[in-house]
């Protein structure tokens, strides 16, 4: 079989918010970090190589500008997707596919999968990102690729040329059966991403990056949608820490503090 | 001329979703799963229903795509549920369309919508503007039910065989519990060590007159509690008057689902979680030791 391509993204850290005075996000502020459940991605493709065989091939798109700014942070990503069990990356940055949106990002993955690993046997994708948590990608680079599309995988196993895949749904699991080539989207529940050990690390300076631009790819960006303004969602809360000597003196507070709101009803 | 499809799954998704398509205009339906066998009840509010048996996703994909080519919708409009996320998604790659999720308000133009949707695991609102034709996934709630009367006509759609086979469906083991309608809910996070140890939750909240909640791994993962315990961006999304998070940290995923609580308690043992910053009332302990004081306060009181 051929290789397998997993997505990475360099996505927005929600935990490292920051605004403008006038409460609007301050995106250029913002650190990338690799995003959660790619690491789920890699984790299920390095168990699944064993079976198919090839390489696993990371692709990162830089989706957040300017470029000359976040090339630290890129780098970093780029060397976490292949510590975590990745062999070679190929990261596509540039100034003319940016603001990065669905609509680029699908294009551009599906012609670089296209391009540079034509003989992909599967495409895992996370369910979604922790900046935008559209979960649309996969499914946009299946049907550009003409391939079947699986979501929410929960698990899944190869069997020769076919895949079996349990597929979370809200209130039932679905186990479907696909030939490959196909593109798969995995939740988190899929696996327990090991961190990489210090060794995985230093390897992972020594594996292959392709660096690619648009224009390496043939691609021409026609925008769908402008973003208007992100506005910093305010949650005013209270925050008060309840302190007391003991801890029936704390539940006491608690309680009258909850009885004073007027949400207990006991 | 038809310029609104909404797709969906469930008569309750459908109706809000013809709230929001009518904003746009005229609306058709395509309904799927168990909105097929409610047909009758959608052409009610004088809308055409195009009715797909089963809810597989490339099917589901299949027939948005006809009734997409044919009909020429300006918009899309379903909710932010897995099955409409993962055809969709489909239909918009297809034709580089736009494609919204979690849409909270939307503004319809002439040859574009304007719309709020969540956006940094929803500790940001993204406002953003997309060209017709667009696909847009409303929140569950943000519109009330189509109420408009009329009589639609019924048309049954067939698309042909899915390329990729399901062979089995297990249903879940749901507790039927309305986490959305509760008044006070007590959310059990991963500070719990075993799930028997769940039982200091339930005899809080019975005392409360609660429901139990979890975080994502406690109801998905760990599976010790059944799935429709699941609050969160990709779960339940709460509005109780009284919300008790216990061991929970307050990642942004799970808040998006409890931000709309009146008042929030976080018990927690480690002071710098995030969740002080997003409760009302914070408790530094370990929940072992004060769950135990705080049932027996509450008894107390409740006998006084
Ligand atoms: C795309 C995406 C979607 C997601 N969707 C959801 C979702 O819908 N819902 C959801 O919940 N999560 C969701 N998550 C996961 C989320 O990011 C967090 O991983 C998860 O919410 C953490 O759950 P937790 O707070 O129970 O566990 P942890 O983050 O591990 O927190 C456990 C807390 O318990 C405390 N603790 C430990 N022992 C004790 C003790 N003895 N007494 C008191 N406190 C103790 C710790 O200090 C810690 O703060 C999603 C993630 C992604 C990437």
């Amino acid at each position: 079989m051929g290789d397998i391509v997993v997505l990475v993204k360099p996505a927005l850290n929600p935990d490292m918010l920051r605004s403008k005075p006038d409460g609007t996000v301050d995106i250029v502020g913002i650190p990338l970090k690799f995003d959660d459940i790619d690491a789920n991605a890699i984790e299920a493709a390095k168990e699944l190589k064993k079976n198919l065989g090839g390489k696993i091939i990371a692709v990162l798109l830089l989706p957040w500008g300017p470029t000359a700014k976040r090339s630290k942070d890129l780098r970093m990503v780029t060397q976490e997707a292949l510590a975590r069990g990745a062999d070679e990356a190929i990261v596509i940055a540039d100034d003319t596919l940016l603001p990065g949106d669905q609509v680029i990002t699908a294009n551009v993955i599906a012609e670089t999968i296209k391009k540079h690993v034509p003989n992909a046997s599967l495409i895992l994708v996370a369910e979604a990102s922790i900046d935008q948590t559209t979960g649309q990608i996969g499914g946009r680079i299946a049907a550009k690729l003409g391939y079947p599309y699986i979501s929410y995988a929960r698990s899944i196993k190869a069997e020769g040329d076919k895949i079996v895949v349990e597929r979370d749904v809200e209130d039932r699991i679905e186990i479907m059966e696909a030939r490959l080539p196909a593109v798969v989207s995995v939740t988190q529940e899929i696996n327990e991403p090991r961190p990489p050990t210090l060794l995985q690390i230093r390897r992972a300076g020594k594996k292959p990056q392709h660096k690619l631009s648009a224009s390496d790819l043939g691609i021409t960006v026609e925008r769908k949608k402008e973003p208007l303004e992100y506005r910093i969602l305010t949650v005013s809360r209270k925050q008060i820490i309840i302190e007391g000597d003991t801890l029936e003196e704390i539940a006491e507070k608690l309680i009258e503090a909850l009885e004073k709101e007027g949400v207990l009803s006991i | 001329m038809v310029s609104s499809l909404v797709v969906g799954g469930t008569l309750g998704e459908i109706l809000e979703s013809l709230t929001a398509a009518s904003l746009v205009g005229e609306p058709i339906v395509l309904a799927y799963g168990q909105a097929a066998a409610k047909a009758e009840e959608i052409a009610s509010r004088g809308v055409k229903v195009f009715r797909l048996n089963g809810e597989h996703p490339d099917l589901i994909f299949k027939a948005a795509k006809k009734l997409f080519e044919e009909l020429k919708p300006k918009v899309i409009i379903g909710h932010s549920t897995k099955n409409n996320r993962d055809a969709l998604s489909r239909l918009a790659g297809l034709y580089d369309l736009a494609m919204a999720t979690d849409v909270v308000k939307i503004e319809p133009g002439d040859d574009h919508i304007i719309y709020e949707r969540g956006f940094l695991s929803e500790r940001a609102i993204a406002r953003e503007k997309a060209s017709y034709p667009a696909i847009v996934l409303i929140n569950q709630k943000v519109f009330e039910p189509y109420s408009a009367q009329g009589q639609g006509e019924i048309v049954d759609i067939d698309v042909g065989t899915p390329d990729v086979q399901i062979v089995e469906i297990k249903k879940k083991q749901l507790s039927g519990i309305n986490l959305e309608e509760a008044e006070i809910i007590v959310g059990v996070g991963r500070g719990f060590k075993k799930k028997e140890d769940l039982k200091l939750a339930f005899e809080l909240a019975e005392l409360l007159g609660a429901q139990v909640g979890a975080s994502r791994p406690i109801a998905a993962d760990y599976k010790w509690l059944p799935e429709d315990a699941w609050i969160g961006i990709s779960g339940k999304r709460v509005a109780p008057k009284l919300y008790i998070a216990i061991g929970i940290s307050g990642a942004p995923q799970h808040m998006a689902g409890v931000n709309n609580s009146k008042i929030i308690v976080a018990i927690n043992k480690d002071k710098s979680a995030p969740i002080f910053k997003q409760a009302d009332y914070g408790v530094v302990a370990d929940l072992y030791q004060f769950v135990p004081v705080l049932i027996k306060k509450l008894k107390e009181r409740k006998e006084k």
